[in-house]
């Protein structure tokens, strides 16, 4: 498999001199298509600002970043806007759904915004996928946490992006929403072939994922296999303690 | 508390800085027009104080009070043979008598002498001890084709000593030669009038004044108090028809008749400051409302640590009282750049006021200070009281929210709405007098304002849905982002749809009265003047030397003229003034009247002791042909008048406007001399084209002050005038409109700090910063457009209700359709240049903080 999204000797310091913080300090990783990868590590780590580097939503201080095969640096704010919304999914811990907009409203913003219209029987899969086909006109307000967190999967995964960017999806939520929401990108990768790339600190939802990286002060510290929950926690312990 | 507030005021800067201008351009505007008027007030105070030093005793007219005309104090000039009869008097030093005229006074170009439409008048030489003038180059006039010039005049000019200066009197043009310059006291000019200096003799021929003279100055000898004299000469003159003053009283009277004559001008500007500040309480309520809602959690936190209801309630009005101090402060530094942009203005559109240094009274200073803050500290009373309900537990809790979100029913707003149609009701047919009617009818469009911004958080989703449905098909998902961020908070919306609606709805309703006005006009000019042309000051609307009408009888291929003047008087058992139009006997070969009881004969035979009524307007107990009518006139005569005919003219129509008497009446009894206009019939002896430019050819070589108008010019000449003051008071609206703008920028930035995060997953998931500033802006424009079709509406009802009673007078109601849709498209513009701003921040947020902004 191809490399879809690929970081070379990354490194991002926030603030200067003395006061200055590395949060990545020289990140080598390349994630292959098709594959769920779950990035752990302690707070301060450096996985979330990881990830905003590897969308786009950060600048890293040097290194490079290739997302399907374009280049980010250099790339103006115009550049990748496009980007993120033809070739990126996101799940947010906060589930970010506009309030305004129905369940499946927000399930084709990317779409809408990009001016394309949504492929029905695509959509309608995907949406009975995501188990919401009674829930497609209800507003955020009127949807049960978990239930929104699967109108922000199903956005994230509407356009077929290049990859999918998951930020602590179970932060939030409930131990039985959170097992479907694991089981829904698990399928994504698995029925549909996507590539996901998953933030997390949960050891039950790292042990969903095909491979395992482990960040600590901004290095990877770890990369390999995920199995189990258990064997997530023999890692962590190992390599953070 | 205390402390708490001020730091929170200062890590918020901008958004008090926009908070205060709501109130800023209301107040400047407040103070603006007391500095303005104050400084004309002093200005001509210091002319007429100078004008009567060294007088110790004046003489002049008796004139009646209240029924001075347009142009000054009317009155029938005193003859010469009075001043005789003063210098006779015990204890008199000098007598001298004085005339002073309006005329026209040539440029080197031939072109009249404007200093923007201040008058130009010939004044008669007096003896050194009266007159305020002082020569700097040349002599005083000795000869009858000699004239002095004020120094202002001369130098803006370009004359020297020796140069011919035209002036235009009575009598038709002449050439003087300049002998002197002279300085009015120790200025160039009086308030820029031009002045034209001539003997005696000359000065009352110019203006029309042979034998008879307009004041007497008198000096006392040695050791006779003025106030001794002047019952001397009161005793001496027992009988005559004279006022006698000391030069004090003389000087005051003239200042409070100016003042008296300024308190309009005055009342109409504070009027437009007090509809600024209305809008800016809209503004203040608006922010405070959504800077509550956003501080809930801060709010909820004072509380669970123990801040009572009434130390928030204490934070949050202080924190408006801060504000609204800090505003008046800085509207009423603002007003004294504002008067000399007031002044500006008005000559711009060619109204002009004389000013000097500004006068800043402390009344000035107090009215702007405490008009400010009372209004910010009232408007922020139920935002403050909302704060004191926020539950301690509301710390806790996620998200935020904005008032009950309940629909109460509408029980107060309604009762307003009653009450305020109730209010204009009772301004329009309760017959008070025009100021109770005025402030009935301004009260009553207040109230319906306030009621109408209560009702229309219900009006907003049906409003937004039908403005934003083509937006959304124009614009798609922006559109109906927008569309949905617009009523997400009805309240929010409406408050700041409101602030803008007040001024739409003034300009829509203004704009509509005037289109019906000039319709009106011009409908009556159709009907009436059945003449070839109308004679007419070319300002418009002063009267016309005598001499014009004479001049034109004498032009071949004129059939006839006549001239019609105006003044006011009393008549007994009528409150207030009557109006009086003095007509010739010809009038009816060139203007058509229309009539209830009579026919246009009756023109003809109106003599000695005629009178026309008009049909509604029933003056006194006066009613049919044949009741007499017992007429006070402004030279303080007692005339009794018999009914002979009964008019049917609207209040728009020439002779509608009052009473119609005889020439000979109105020049002998009521002092007037000059016409007002003259409407003149051509024969058909020869072209009637060779007749025009004969007219035109005479009044240019003769009289170019003065210009004659066919029926289409005429028309548009008066459309013009509708025009200029339209003008006016759409530039004096617009200061409410801008306060309105504010408002929507502050809401709309206030919004988009409180949709950070949303604004965050939007830009994260792909939206460009082009698409999020669309949103802002067509959420900006939904709002515009709300409250402009809800002032519009407004205009168009106020309009209706106003012109009812006046449809009897002729009022043709018209809807300038053009303006309306004008109206709201620069509404929705403004919208656009509103959201600038708030719409460059929300595509800047930083997509990363804006994620993780709690």
């Amino acid at each position: 498999m191809p490399d879809i999204v690929t970081a070379t000797d990354l490194t991002r310091r926030y603030g200067e001199g003395v006061a200055a913080v590395d949060a990545l300090a020289g990140v080598t990783v390349a994630f292959p298509a098709g594959a769920l990868t779950a990035i752990m590590g302690p707070s301060g780590s450096g996985k979330s600002t990881l990830m905003h580097c590897l969308a786009g939503l950060d600048t890293p201080t040097s290194g490079s970043v290739t997302l399907d095969g374009v280049e980010l640096a250099g790339l103006s704010d115009k550049a990748l806007t496009e980007l993120r919304r033809d070739r990126v999914g996101f799940v947010f811990q906060a589930f970010n759904l506009l309030p305004v907009l129905t369940a499946e409203e927000n399930i084709t913003l990317p779409l809408t915004l990009a001016g394309r219209k949504p492929d029905q029987a695509w959509l309608d899969q995907l949406i009975e996928t995501v188990n919401l086909t009674d829930r497609r006109t209800h507003r955020p307000a009127e949807l049960s946490g978990g239930q929104q967190q699967r109108v922000a999967v199903a956005r994230a995964l509407v356009h077929k992006p290049a990859v999918v960017f998951a930020d602590e999806p179970t932060g939030n939520l409930d131990s039985k929403s959170s097992g479907e929401i694991l089981t829904l990108l698990r399928r994504s990768v698995d029925d549909l072939g996507q590539t996901v790339i998953m933030v997390t600190h949960d050891a039950k939802a790292a042990a969903i994922a095909d491979r395992l990286l482990v960040l600590a002060d901004g290095r990877v510290v770890h990369d390999g296999d995920a199995g189990d929950a258990d064997q997530v926690f023999q890692v962590m312990r190992e390599v953070v303690a | 508390m205390t402390s708490l507030t001020l730091r929170s005021l200062a890590s918020r800067k901008l958004r008090t800085a926009l908070t205060s201008i709501a109130i800023i351009l209301g107040v400047a505007m407040i103070s603006g027009t007391f500095v303005l008027t104050d400084t004309i007030n002093k200005s001509f105070d210091d002319i007429f104080q100078a004008g009567y030093e060294g007088v110790d005793v004046a003489v002049s007219p008796k004139t009646v009070e209240g029924l001075e005309g347009d142009t000054g104090p009317v009155a029938e000039p005193l003859p010469q043979s009075l001043v005789a009869r003063v210098a006779a008097v015990d204890g008199v030093a000098v007598a001298e008598g004085s005339v002073t005229g309006q005329v026209s006074i040539r440029g080197k170009d031939g072109d009249a002498v404007t200093q923007g439409g201040a008058p130009n008048f010939a004044a008669s030489v007096m003896d050194e001890r009266f007159t305020p003038f002082r020569y700097t180059e040349g002599r005083e006039p000795g000869a009858d084709g000699e004239v002095a010039l004020d120094a202002k005049t001369a130098k803006d000019q370009g004359f020297a000593l020796g140069d011919k200066v035209g002036i235009v009197g009575e009598e038709g043009a002449k050439r003087y030669t300049l002998v002197g310059v002279a300085k009015y006291g120790d200025v160039d000019s009086l308030a820029g009038a031009s002045f034209a200096l001539m003997t005696v003799a000359e000065t009352q021929r110019i203006t029309g004044r042979v034998g008879q003279v307009d004041e007497i100055d008198v000096a006392a000898e040695e050791g006779v108090s003025p106030e001794e004299l002047k019952g001397r000469v009161a005793t001496a003159l027992e009988g005559e028809p004279v006022a006698v003053r000391t030069g004090q009283e003389s000087a005051d009277k003239q200042s409070s008749d100016l003042q008296e004559q300024l308190g309009f001008l005055r009342t109409a500007l504070l009027v437009f400051g007090g509809i600024a500040v209305f809008v800016g309480a809209f503004v203040i309520y608006n922010t405070f409302s959504i800077t509550v809602a956003q501080r809930t959690r801060e709010l909820a936190l004072l509380r669970t640590l123990g801040a009572s209801r009434r130390q928030v309630l204490g934070g949050v009005a202080l924190e408006a009282f801060l504000i609204g101090l800090f505003a008046s402060v800085v509207g009423m530094l603002g007003g004294l750049l504002l008067a000399p942009a007031l002044t500006g203005l008005f000559s711009a559109l060619g109204f002009d006021l004389p000013t000097g240094g500004n006068v800043v009274a402390a009344r000035t200073i107090i009215v702007a200070l405490l008009v400010g803050t009372i209004v910010t500290v009232l408007a922020s009373l139920a935002p403050a009281v909302r704060a004191t309900r926020v539950a301690p537990i509301a710390a806790m809790r996620e998200g935020l929210s904005e008032g009950d979100g309940r629909h109460r029913r509408p029980y107060f707003a309604t009762f307003l709405l009653v009450a305020g149609v109730g209010l204009l009701l009772a301004g329009l047919f309760g017959g008070g007098s025009g100021g109770q009617a005025a402030s009935l009818l301004g009260l009553g469009a207040a109230v319906v304002f306030l009621a109408v911004a209560l009702l229309s958080p219900r009006l907003v989703r049906p409003l937004a849905a039908g403005i934003g449905a083509p937006l959304q098909r124009l614009f798609g998902l922006s559109g109906l982002l927008a569309r949905e961020n617009a009523t997400r908070n009805p309240a929010r919306t409406a408050v700041t749809a409101a602030a803008l609606m007040i001024g739409v709805a003034l300009v829509a309703f203004v704009s509509i009265f005037a289109a019906g006005l000039q319709g009106s006009v011009e409908a009556s000019v159709d009907r009436a003047f059945t003449g070839d042309i109308t004679v007419l000051n070319t300002d418009g609307f002063s009267p016309i030397p005598e001499g014009v009408q004479p001049a034109i009888g004498e032009i071949p291929g004129v059939a006839s003229s006549s001239a019609f003047r105006f003044a006011e008087s009393r008549v007994r058992g009528v409150s207030g003034t009557v109006a009086v139009i003095g007509v010739d006997p010809e009038v009816a070969g060139s203007y058509t009247a229309t009539w209830k009881d009579g026919d246009d004969q009756l023109l003809r035979t109106l003599g000695d002791d005629g009178v026309l009524i008009n049909n509604g307007t029933a003056v006194g107990d006066a009613k049919d042909v044949g009741d007499t009518l017992d007429v006070l006139t402004p030279t303080g005569k007692r005339v009794t008048l018999t009914v002979r005919g009964v008019l049917d003219e609207g209040d728009f129509d020439l002779l509608g406007g009052g009473m119609v008497l005889s020439t000979a009446v109105i020049t002998k009894e009521f002092g007037v001399r000059q016409p007002a206009l003259l409407s003149v019939a051509f024969d058909d002896s020869r072209p009637k084209e060779q007749t025009r430019k004969a007219v035109d050819d005479m009044l240019a070589a003769q009289f170019p002050n003065v210009e004659a108008q066919d029926r289409e010019e005429l028309k548009e000449s008066q459309s013009e005038q509708i025009g200029q003051l339209l003008a006016l008071i759409y530039a004096l609206l617009a200061l409410s409109v801008i306060v309105s703008l504010f408002g929507i920028v502050n809401t709309l930035a206030l919004s988009v700090f409180e949709r950070t995060r949303e604004l965050g997953m939007l830009r994260a998931i792909g939206t460009t910063k082009r698409q999020v500033r669309r949103i802002v802006r067509l959420e900006a424009v939904i709002t515009s457009l709300i409250g402009a079709s809800l002032g519009v509406v407004l205009g168009v009802l106020f309009a209706l209700l106003v012109s009812r009673p006046l449809e009897e007078e002729g009022f043709v109601l018209t809807f300038p359709i053009a303006t309306l849709l004008v109206l709201l498209v620069l509404s929705a513009l403004a919208g656009i240049v509103a959201a600038i701003m708030p719409a460059r921040r929300a595509a800047k947020l930083d997509v990363l903080e804006a994620l993780a902004y709690e």
